[in-house]
């Protein structure tokens, strides 16, 4: 029996300027990524990675990116993301650097780390709000991160207040 | 003729007497024995015969008199692993044994991980400087003194 198996590797894009993460676009990402795969691996490993890299999620609030590729050469594309430094995005080259957080074989085991990290990551948050609604805003976004509730794809409201 | 037996069975005693024969001989001596002792031997299977391997090769140019020395040569290896392999591949750890200027062959040694990397760069090998040119593989070999003989250049006299 032949299938496609694949490795979906879950990334966190830190950006120098919080400000420019509003402006991040897929397709940017993609390019970045190609060509950071090209310079670090070649000919060889672009044409590995090509087969079947896609980005498959990509939010602009949290800075998290969902990317897939084949299983046999997922560690060609995991040991070319360090080497990406820019990313264009409208004419202008923002500094970031990129960092895996998660290597699944399936989106819905990337989606169920996902939801604990973000809740890891709420909570950390919750000693450093100001105001007594930001917290108020902050218990409400951790209890409701589950699975069930698809919609809210658990609580990705970033708050600015750090 | 009796005596090559007769050596055969001594060396098959010695062996039993000091313990090295395989169980399923010595289960039917298992008679004469009170306590049997453990006889082991050990299996080594080497499945990689050695660290590195060795290529003989040679650099040929489709005509005119390119000279080439020995850092020209180890920069137009790596530059043909970088467009194949990128900067990772560049970095493959290999060494220029030998070069010989006038016939522009050399010796390479390379981890055997890396060999069929390097191999296959060598054959993508296209151009120095503009001018074609291609790299031909004479020999293979993890033993480094297989390079010393070679039947295709043996003289008989």
């Amino acid at each position: 029996m032949v299938r496609f198996k694949s490795r979906y590797l879950l990334c966190e894009v830190c950006f120098a300027d919080p400000r420019s993460r509003q402006c991040l676009e897929e397709r940017a990402v993609f390019s970045a990524v190609r060509d950071a795969i090209a310079r670090a691996h070649g000919d060889y490993g672009a044409a590995c990675c090509a087969v079947s890299f896609t980005v498959k999620y990509l939010n602009a609030y949290t800075g998290i990116l969902l990317l897939r590729c084949r299983k046999e050469h997922y560690r060609l594309l995991w040991s070319a993301l360090p080497f990406i430094i820019h990313l264009e995005s409208r004419g202008q080259r923002q500094p970031c650097r990129i960092s895996s957080i998660h290597v699944g074989g399936t989106i819905r085991t990337c989606q169920r780390f996902l939801i604990r990290y973000n809740r890891q990551q709420l909570l950390r948050m919750l000693p450093g709000c100001q105001s007594e609604e930001e917290r108020e805003s902050v218990h409400r976004a951790v209890l409701s991160c589950s699975l069930k509730q698809l919609e809210e794809e658990g609580s990705s409201r970033d708050e600015d207040s750090d | 003729m009796t005596d090559y037996i007769f050596y055969i069975f001594l060396d098959m005693a010695v062996e039993y007497f000091a313990g090295t024969i395989p169980d399923c001989i010595h289960s039917m001596r298992r008679h004469d024995t009170k306590k049997p002792e453990t006889a082991s031997y050990e299996r080594l299977v080497f499945r990689n015969a050695s660290d590195y391997h060795y290529m003989k090769i040679s650099l040929i140019f489709e005509g005119g008199n390119i000279r080439l020395n020995a850092a020209h040569f180890k920069q137009l290896i790596i530059s043909s692993l970088r467009e194949l392999y990128g900067e990772i591949g560049a970095a493959l750890p290999f060494d220029v044994l030998k070069f010989e200027e006038n016939t522009l062959s050399a010796v390479l040694r390379v981890y055997s991980s890396a060999l069929v990397r390097l191999w296959s760069a060598l054959t993508l090998l296209g151009c120095y400087q503009g001018q074609p040119c291609g790299i031909r593989v004479v020999q293979v070999t993890p033993f480094l003194l297989a390079l010393s003989g070679n039947s295709r250049e043996l003289k008989l006299d």
